[in-house]
C-alpha cells in the first residue's frame, strides 16, 4: 500500500484483519468474560501492563478492542476506550481526571444528562461546574480557575446546535494547561476531526450516528494523545505515582496515550463501564456504512431545511446551515460537509402544534434518540431536556414550543408526505393563535 | 528517572523498576526522531523480569533537556558517558533503527564495555533521501506523518493492535511531534553522514542478535541481512510481514527473541 488508508477504508476495515486460524472475514463476536492465561508469568504481565492483550472483559475485550481502534483510526487519536454508553464515557472520564476540589468550565449548552451529571452529581464529589455560554470566549476565560481541570463541550450542543469553536476554545485550553474535551456525538469523525484544530479528548455517545440503527447504546472516550499532561503539576495521577502497578507514573510510561492508560488501569478496573462484545458488533456493522449514512443524511438534512424554512406551518427553524444562526459563519468552516442532522423548529401555534404535530406523523418515530437511520421527533422540553430547570432552560437558548427532529435516511419525499400530514393535523392551533 | 549527565537533565526509563548498577545493564537505544516510548513494550518487559532497564531519551527527545546530538559518534560517545556517569561498566545494547548504528558504533570503540548487541530493524548504512531531509526541515508535520506511514507494516496501517484501542499511526505521530523541533532533522542527517558502519561492525566480535522486519520500508530488509552477514557472531530472526516498527507491531516476538538471546 502507499500512504495511509482513508476514511471510507478505515470505516470499514480499521482494527480488524482477519485471524490467521479461521480467517473470518466479518468481526467475531468474543461473547467471554475472561482469558486462558499461558502461565502464571503471562498473567502477571497482563495485569501490569507489560504487553497489550486481555484478561477480563471488564476491562478490554478483542471485539469491543476492534470498535475502540477503529474509532481512533477515524479520529486520528492514538487510542480509543469505549464503554456501554455515552453516559458512562463521559462521567468515567471526567472521575479519571478530576478529584475531590477540581473544577470544570463546560458550555451550558448541552445534552440534559450532561447538564445534569456536573450540575447535579458530580457536586455531591466536590467537584463544581461553572457553565459558560460556548460561544463566549472571554466568557470561558475568565471562568477558569486555579483548579480548574478541563473544559468541556459539545462542538454542535443538544438541541439548541449552538457551536464551539473548537480552534479558539482550543488555545483557551492550552493557554491555561488544561485539556479541550468535546462530546462529539452529534458531529462524528466525518462531519469534524477536532483533534485537528486542537481538542484533547473526545467522548462519542456510539448510540448515534456511530452506531446508525438504533440497536445497541454505547460510548467511546478518545484520547488524542496532544496534551502534555506533565506540563504543570495539575494532574498528579497522571504525572506522578499512582496507586497502581508499583506506583506507575503513566505519564512517563505510556506518553501520548497516558490518559488511556489511566482509564484503562482506573477508570475500567474500578468503575466497570464495560461495553459488551455483542452491542460493540452492533456498532462496528453500523461504522462500516457511516460515510455513506452521513453523506445521506446531509442530503436529505438540506432538503429538510428547505422545505421547513419555505412551509407556511412552521413558525421558526434553527439549524447551523442556515444563514441566520448565530453560528452559521463558524459552522460553515469547521464543518464544510455540513453541520449534523439534527434541525430545531417551532410550529405556529406553539407547543400544542408542536405535541399535535409529533402525535401526527406516521413514518417519523417519537422516540428519545437521535442518529438513527431513521427520521426521529421529539419535545425535548417534556422529555430529555425536562429535568432541567425552567431557567437553564432559557440559559441554554431552549424553547417550549421546541421540536427536535433527527433527519434519517428515508426517501425525502416520503418524510415530506408525512411532515405535510403533521403539519395539517396541527393547524387548527395556529389558527387560533391567530 | 530523572539524571544529571554533563550539564543536561535528562529522563531514563527503567520500566517502572528502580534501576540498580550491579550487574550488566540492559540499555535500549531509540531510532530517528524517537524517544523512550518506542520501547513502552520491551522497557516493563525487561525490567520486571530482572534486568536492569536503561532506555534513555537522547538530548532533545522525549522527556530528556539538550539540544539533539549531531553526528552518530557523538551519540554513541553520550551513551558511554551515561553508563560511566551510572558506574555502569558494561552493558547489553540493544538498538532500534539508528540506534543501532550507535550501538555498532559504540561496541567498536569501546569493545570492553559491551557485551552482547541486539539490533532491531537496522542496517550499517542509513541513507536518507533528500526530499525527506528538506521535509524534516521544511514541514516538520509532514515528515512524522510520512516517516509513521512508511515505518508501519500492513497490521500497523490496519490498526490492529495488540495494545487494545491503540492506533499505531496515532501514537506514532504523537510520539514523534513530543520531541525537539529539531530532534529529526538532527538524526535524519547524522544517520545520512555516517559511514562508519562496516568498518565498525568489522570489528564486533560480540555476540549479536538481528530482528528484522520483512516489510521494512525504511530499512528494507536486505540492509539488515548484510548488517547480519557482517557480524561474525550474529544470528537473525525475521519477522515477515511487519514494519519497521517492529517493538511496537510485534512486541511479544520481539521481546521473546531477546529474551532468549540475552540469556543463552
Ligand atoms: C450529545 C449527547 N451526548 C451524550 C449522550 C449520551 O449518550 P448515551 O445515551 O449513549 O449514554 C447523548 C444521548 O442522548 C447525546 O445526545
Amino acid at each position: 500500500m502507499s500512504g495511509d488508508y482513508k476514511f471510507d477504508t478505515l470505516s470499514l476495515h480499521a482494527g480488524h484483519v482477519p485471524d490467521e486460524r479461521h480467517g473470518s472475514r466479518a468481526v467475531p463476536i468474543h461473547q467471554t468474560t475472561s482469558y486462558v492465561f499461558k502461565n502464571t508469568e503471562h498473567a502477571a504481565a497482563l495485569y501490569n501492563q507489560e504487553f497489550g492483550g486481555h484478561l477480563y472483559t471488564r476491562i478490554s475485550n478483542p471485539t469491543v478492542a476492534v470498535l475502540e481502534q477503529r474509532v481512533a483510526a477515524l479520529e486520528g487519536g492514538v487510542a480509543a476506550t469505549a464503554t456501554a454508553s455515552g453516559m458512562a464515557a463521559l462521567s468515567t472520564a471526567l472521575l479519571v481526571l478530576c478529584s475531590q476540589g477540581d473544577h470544570i468550565v463546560s458550555s451550558s449548552r448541552m445534552y440534559g444528562a450532561n447538564i445534569n451529571l456536573l450540575e447535579n452529581t458530580l457536586i455531591r464529589f466536590g467537584i463544581t461546574t461553572s457553565f459558560i455560554d460556548p460561544s463566549d470566549l472571554a466568557g470561558i476565560e475568565k471562568a477558569i480557575q486555579p483548579n480548574t481541570k478541563l473544559i468541556f463541550g459539545e462542538v454542535i450542543g443538544n438541541p439548541g446546535l449552538d457551536i464551539m469553536d473548537v480552534k479558539a476554545v482550543g488555545e483557551i485550553a492550552a493557554k491555561a494547561g488544561v485539556p479541550l474535551m468535546l462530546d462529539c456525538t452529534f458531529n462524528t469523525p466525518w462531519l469534524l476531526k477536532p483533534f485537528e484544530l486542537g481538542a484533547n479528548l473526545i467522548i462519542h455517545s456510539l448510540t448515534k450516528w456511530i452506531g446508525g440503527h438504533g440497536v445497541a447504546i454505547g460510548g467511546a472516550v478518545v484520547d488524542g494523545g496532544n496534551f502534555d499532561w506533565g506540563q504543570n503539576d495539575k494532574f498528579p495521577t497522571i504525572a506522578g505515582p499512582h496507586y497502581a502497578m508499583d506506583g506507575i507514573n503513566f505519564y512517563e510510561e505510556f506518553g501520548p496515550a497516558a490518559f488511556t492508560a489511566k482509564f484503562r488501569a482506573e477508570g475500567m478496573y474500578n468503575f466497570g463501564p464495560s461495553l459488551s462484545p455483542t452491542n460493540a458488533f452492533h456498532i462496528l456493522q453500523g461504522m462500516e456504512t457511516l460515510p455513506l449514512r452521513m453523506q445521506r443524511h446531509m442530503d436529505n438534512t438540506t432538503k429538510m431545511l428547505e422545505f421547513l424554512c419555505d412551509h407556511e406551518a412552521v413558525d421558526w427553524v434553527r439549524h447551523p446551515n442556515l444563514a441566520d444562526h448565530p453560528g452559521h459563519e463558524l459552522a460553515k468552516r469547521m464543518m464544510p460537509r455540513g453541520a449534523g442532522s439534527i434541525i430545531v423548529f417551532g410550529l405556529k401555534g406553539g407547543r400544542d402544534a408542536g405535541r399535535t404535530f409529533i402525535e401526527s406523523v406516521e413514518l417519523a418515530s417519537h422516540l428519545a434518540n437521535v442518529g438513527d437511520a431513521k427520521t426521529l421527533v421529539i419535545h425535548p422540553a417534556s422529555t430529555t431536556h425536562s429535568h432541567i430547570s425552567a431557567e437553564a432552560m432559557i440559559e441554554g437558548g431552549l424553547s417550549d414550543d421546541m421540536i427536535r427532529l433527527s433527519v434519517g435516511l428515508e426517501d425525502f419525499d416520503d418524510i415530506k408526505a408525512d411532515f405535510e400530514m403533521g403539519f395539517q393535523a396541527a393547524a387548527k392551533f395556529a389558527k387560533t393563535k391567530d | 528517572m530523572k539524571h544529571q549527565l554533563i550539564d543536561t537533565q535528562i529522563h531514563i526509563a527503567t520500566g517502572g523498576r528502580s534501576f540498580s548498577n550491579d550487574g550488566e545493564a540492559l540499555v535500549l537505544l531509540h531510532g530517528s526522531g524517537q524517544n523512550h516510548l518506542t520501547w513502552v513494550l520491551q522497557s516493563r518487559y525487561f525490567a520486571y523480569r530482572g534486568y536492569q532497564v536503561l532506555a534513555p531519551d537522547f538530548p532533545g527527545h522525549g522527556l530528556s533537556g539538550g539540544t539533539p546530538l549531531e553526528s552518530i559518534e557523538d551519540m554513541a560517545d553520550w551513551v558511554i558517558a551515561l553508563l560511566d556517569s551510572l558506574d555502569v561498566k558494561t552493558a547489553r545494547l540493544v538498538g532500534h533503527s539508528q540506534g543501532c548504528l550507535v550501538a555498532i558504533d559504540a561496541t567498536a570503540r569501546y569493545p570492553e564495555r559491551v557485551s552482547r548487541l541486539g539490533l532491531i530493524a537496522g542496517a550499517l548504512a542509513i541513507p536518507v533521501n533528500d526530499q525527506l531531509l528538506t521535509m524534516s526541515d521544511e514541514a516538520l508535520g509532514k515528515a512524522i506523518s510520512v516517516m509513521t506511514s512508511w515505518g508501519h507494516g500492513p497490521m500497523g496501517h490496519m490498526h490492529d493492535n495488540t495494545q487494545p484501542g491503540h492506533s499505531f499511526l496515532g501514537y506514532g505521530k504523537r510520539l514523534m511531534t513530543s520531541n525537539h523541533a529539531d530532534a529529526l532533522r538532527n538524526d535524519l542527517k547524522a544517520c545520512n553522514n555516517y559511514s562508519g558502519g562496516k568498518a565498525s561492525a568489522a570489528k564486533i566480535v560480540q555476540p549479536a542478535l538481528c530482528i528484522l522486519a520483512g516489510s521494512d520500508r525504511m530499512t528494507p530488509i536486505k540492509f539488515g541481512m548484510a548488517m547480519a552477514d557482517s557480524l561474525v557472531n550474529s544470528e537473525r530472526v525475521i519477522m515477515n510481514g511487519a514494519g519497521h516498527m517492529l517493538p511496537a507491531e510485534r512486541p511479544a516476538e520481539v521481546n521473546v527473541a531477546l529474551r532468549h538471546f540475552l540469556a543463552s
